[in-house]
């Protein structure tokens, strides 16, 4: 009897607590969203022209969420781990690294690579990129050691290891295709080789530089085309390289270290990036960058970008571009190469001499007034710094560009 | 590299964290004392209302009949949790088409929302649908969240001398219907407006600005970018306000969609806090002795400040060491680990990694603080990477679990420590110790000293456990003493019911196809899952016996040799017993996971 009671005060309980708290409730806050505030409660769709909109057919992204640009032309996001690529909006995450890992000051590193600047006041090369000394150093150093990427491999066990998890499919393809020297190299079958494909991918780096001396790898999409169904498709793979984006990245770190006594006695200064630009966020999809970042974005890529594009939407640049896409013969399309060179050189005179000033600056300007215009701060600067959302940003700047275009 | 901001950018800093404890203060005081006064049943709700009250209140309980139907009720919660998690797949409201959750996930997600804990070892996005995130996780952040409010309210019943120590399932009921349904409503409303999605549709699917921006399919074609969004809105105020903090998705509160902006950030530390707060007000009126709450609440305040000005120091006003480089120079050591030339990256808004922008320069440090000291476990930033030293203030906060704690239980904690502190002081002076006028013998004493030592025996046996074998080894992300810290963090929060983790550790199975699950998943799903039923009630259970066994004896009359606990000597008797118990407890695993990690090399073997 004590018991039925209890039991029935229980399930009373969860009854009510169900209805009031699982259904009555959530369903409330749905209604009141779906009635009055709509374009929220469906997610801050925006279309392209930025105006909040609640068809995801209609939408370019969410006011909200981060979106990935690549374009030099664009303001770029920062860095992100969710999903497998970065700017997943359904796999949210962060990298989960300790400042201890090495993996963290490695992935800095290699961003850091392809942007880092020499100061202007720097004693050696002022405002120059390091990117090429990066590559002249590399062509350099694997003259005396053309085992280079093996020794890096062994020094930095880690890094090796996420190398060959980021590259997974294309190390296994390589492994396949050289199954021959890996059987060779490690005493095994052929058919071992290729039945333990994650083992045998611990010793990539030893047998790569065996093949390639001199040479770092890369990954680079192939498209292959199956001769009988004659259906492409795009595959990656493994490609010794000696400079280009990857040697940048992996090397900014070796060179820095090679280059430790010059750098503390002050002869080579280099431009600090804003931390932002290379520290990932904590849900992978923030949206927004520092004030300072984007303008170091504009300064340094944008502005150079924007003022090409605005070139190659004149008349005749853009008829030429057209032909040069179309041609296949190589010196016929370096030909209209050098007459689309031309044509931009004519048309940037006619313009800087009409303006006053050179078009990156105008560009600038413009852009620099955007940037006002769209700055944010956390409770209105109450609690930190000047802000701009990237996808607004790049919506709103693409809209300006076009009416300069007309002006 | 310390970092010194100047002028503006310094008040950027401290300005949060002041307009955070400055706000919840203030409003601790009336919602304090309007919780008093529902819990007291001094509140008569209209009629039909009474008449559902009815149906549950089964009359005055002594303290094993209030136990008893706490965890009657509590088995009931699990079993209908388990049931509806494990049958996700064939229920409704799934328009991104989840499947079933593998067996040993769905029992430590049954156990981690029972136990108000909210330890998630699956990825809300991913993993769930939206009948389970309504029908299971919503559900249980308002009941649950109930029970540690009901135990304190039982337990101050006892304390204060009352017959009986009320009724569980009115408690439960008041506690939900009055407090957090309607809070919550309106706090949901104002969270739409502000940009949390309320909606059953599933995941919109974008066409990006750049076309191939996400990448192109196999068939060539451009992807969209796919944006999970659901119910959100009902879920995130209970979320905080129950010191919840399971998020909707993977992500948390740092998630745009859970957290849009620096306003509802600052609104959600608010919403973390404001119980645990509020509480000890209602505690302090329902025993008619504010002085005496004051005592409490004076120590609770100095503990949270220090441990939140100390993750701000090292983590906003510290640069991320990993992109300096550290050098060791162990005298004596073989090898000498030279530091690497600095990386040249601008860190002037501090540890930037795992952060969001739009809360604030010090937001991060500052929710870490606030969700650790209260059980929340909710993160606006990823603590597996804040600065070493700053990973203490969550580390500190779920240890001592007390200053504020979680709503309730955080009390009760505080409650034990105050009995031992009570205890210690009576011996120094030579008098039988007693606390509100009763005597504190054995029987007294041994219920407070199993309250107290259940805590670091399941955080620190597991622990050592899981570091000892493969079972920790293969489910780290990060390498060293950061990798203690990883599994240290886990049982910690598992133990102190947070359920915020350093996220980096391989503990998720996901969906029972999942080919290619964390290694050692199930353990993790197991050990924790235990962990958190048993640190869940044993110091529920204990103090509710120890309160009852105080409030059978006479009262002692008040004397000149009373040793009086609203006065500042006590203040500093009880910080010192805290500050000396949880230092003697957990001193060892600090120094070997953050403390380590500080003072080793960093990159740490590259």
């Amino acid at each position: 009897m004590h018991m039925l009671k209890h039991l029935g005060a229980s399930l009373w309980l969860l009854v009510l607590t169900v209805v009031l708290c699982s259904v009555l409730y959530p369903l409330a806050l749905v209604l009141i969203g779906q009635t009055f505030f709509r374009h929220q409660a469906q997610g801050s769709l925006l279309d392209d022209r930025g105006n909040l909109v609640t068809d995801p057919a209609r939408a370019r992204g969410s006011r909200l969420i981060g979106q990935p640009f690549k374009g030099d032309e664009y303001f770029q996001p920062r860095p992100s781990n969710a999903g497998n690529s970065g700017y997943d909006a359904s796999a949210s995450g962060a990298s989960n690294w300790g400042a201890s890992n090495p993996l963290l000051r490695s992935r800095v590193a290699r961003q850091l690579g392809p942007i880092v600047k020499y100061r202007s006041d720097s004693p050696t090369k002022p405002g120059k990129p390091v990117r090429d000394d990066v590559e002249a150093w590399f062509k350099m150093t694997v003259k005396d050691n053309p085992e280079l990427v093996r020794d890096w491999a062994l020094e930095h066990p880690a890094l090796a290891e996420q190398w060959v998890k980021e590259n997974t499919e294309a190390v296994q393809q390589w492994v396949k295709d050289n199954a021959d020297g890996f059987a060779l190299a490690l005493g095994r079958s052929e058919e071992e080789i290729r039945n333990n494909l994650d083992w045998s991918a611990r010793f990539f780096f030893i047998l790569f530089v065996q093949r390639y001396p001199g040479s770092w790898p890369t990954v680079e999409e192939q498209t292959l085309v199956d001769p009988e169904t004659r259906k492409s498709k795009t595959i990656k793979g493994i490609k010794p390289v000696e400079d280009g984006p990857d040697v940048q990245a992996y090397c900014f770190e070796l060179w820095l270290q090679a280059n430790k006594d010059p750098i503390q006695k002050g002869t080579i200064l280099l431009e600090q990036v804003p931390a932002d630009m290379v520290m990932s966020s904590g849900s992978g999809l923030d949206p927004h960058l520092t004030l300072k970042s984007a303008r170091y974005q504009l300064k340094n890529r944008v502005a150079e970008k924007q003022a090409q594009r605005l070139l190659e939407t004149d008349l005749t640049v853009a008829r030429l571009l057209e032909e040069a896409k179309k041609e296949t013969d190589a010196s016929k399309r370096k030909q209209i190469e050098e007459k689309i060179d031309v044509a931009k050189a004519q048309v940037r005179k006619q313009l800087e001499d009409r303006l006053g000033k050179t078009l990156e600056q105008r560009v600038t300007e413009e852009i620099e007034k955007l940037l006002l215009e769209k700055r944010e701060a956390p409770l209105g600067g109450l609690v930190g710094v000047d802000l701009v959302n990237v996808l607004e940003l790049n919506l709103a700047m693409d809209a300006r560009m076009r009416m300069l275009n007309h002006e | 590299m310390v970092l010194t901001p100047k002028g503006f950018a310094m008040w950027h800093v401290w300005s949060l964290p002041a307009l955070i404890v400055g706000t919840t203060i203030v409003l601790s005081i009336p919602i304090g004392l309007y919780l008093a006064w529902i819990v007291d049943g001094r509140y008569q709700p209209p009629r039909w209302l009474r008449w559902l009250e009815k149906r549950v209140d089964t009359g005055a309980q002594d303290w094993k009949q209030y136990a008893m139907a706490l965890v009657l009720f509590n088995t009931i919660m699990f079993l209908f949790g388990f049931a509806l998690l494990q049958a996700q797949a064939l229920l409704p409201l799934n328009p991104d088409q989840r499947g079933t959750l593998f067996p040993t996930t769905v029992f430590n997600t049954a156990a981690s929302f029972l136990t108000n804990t909210n330890l998630q070892h699956y990825s809300g996005e991913q993993h769930l649908s939206y009948f389970s995130q309504l029908a299971v996780i919503c559900w249980n952040m308002f009941v649950s969240a109930a029970v540690g409010f009901c135990s304190l309210a039982a337990v101050t019943r006892g304390l204060r001398g009352d017959p009986h120590m009320g009724n569980y399932y009115l408690d439960m009921w008041r506690v939900v219907v009055y407090v957090f349904l309607p809070i919550s409503l309106v706090t949901g409303v104002f969270f739409i407006t502000q940009g949390q999605p309320a909606t059953l549709d599933g995941i919109a699917e974008v066409r990006t600005v750049e076309p191939d921006a996400m990448g192109t399919g196999e068939d060539g074609k451009p992807m969209p970018q796919k944006i999970s969004r659901g119910p959100v809105a009902p879920i995130i105020p209970i979320k905080h306000y129950g010191t919840n903090g399971g998020g909707f998705f993977g992500a948390n509160s740092a998630h745009p969609f859970e957290n849009p902006n620096a306003l509802t950030n600052y609104i959600t530390c608010v919403n973390i806090l404001i119980f645990p707060f509020s509480l000890v007000i209602m505690f302090g009126r329902m025993l008619h002795n504010m002085r005496h709450a004051a005592v409490i609440y004076g120590v609770m305040l100095t503990l949270f400040l220090s441990m939140m000005t100390w993750a701000i120091y090292w983590d906003t006003l510290h640069a991320n060491p990993g992109l300096e480089g550290q050098d060791v120079t162990a005298r004596g050591a073989a090898v000498e680990i030279q530091k690497l030339v600095p990386l040249p990256v601008d860190q002037e808004l501090g540890n930037l990694e795992g952060k969001e922008l739009r809360f604030g320069t010090s937001a991060g440090a500052t929710f870490s603080a606030v969700t650790t000291s209260v059980t929340c476990g909710s993160v606006n930033c990823m603590h597996d990477s804040l600065n070493p030293l700053a990973g203490l203030t969550p580390f500190t906060g779920m240890w001592l679990n007390c200053f504020f704690g979680g709503k309730g239980v955080g009390l009760i904690n505080l409650l034990v420590f105050l009995i031992i502190g009570v205890f210690l002081a009576g011996l120094m002076v030579g008098r039988t110790p007693e606390y509100l006028g009763k005597k504190v013998e054995a029987r007294e004493m041994k219920l407070a000293m199993l309250a107290f030592l259940i805590h670091p025996i399941l955080i620190l046996a597991p622990t050592g456990l899981f570091t000892a074998t493969a079972w920790g080894e293969q489910s780290t992300s990060n390498p060293g003493a950061h990798g203690f810290s990883e599994i240290l963090y886990e049982f910690s929060s598992s133990s102190a019911n947070n359920g915020s983790g350093f996220e980096g550790l391989q503990d998720t199975y996901g969906l029972a196809d999942n080919p290619n699950p964390a290694p050692r998943s199930k353990h993790w799903d197991i050990a924790t899952g235990l962990v958190m039923l048993f640190g869940r009630f044993i110091p529920i259970i204990a103090p509710l016996a120890l309160a009852a066994s105080l409030a059978r004896k006479k009262q002692t009359p008040f004397t000149t040799g009373t040793l009086r606990t609203d006065t500042l000597t006590f203040a500093f008797v009880l910080l010192g017993t805290i500050v000396l118990l949880g230092a003697l407890t957990f001193m060892p695993a600090a120094v070997l996971g953050p403390v380590a990690e500080h003072f080793g090399s960093i990159p740490f073997g590259r």
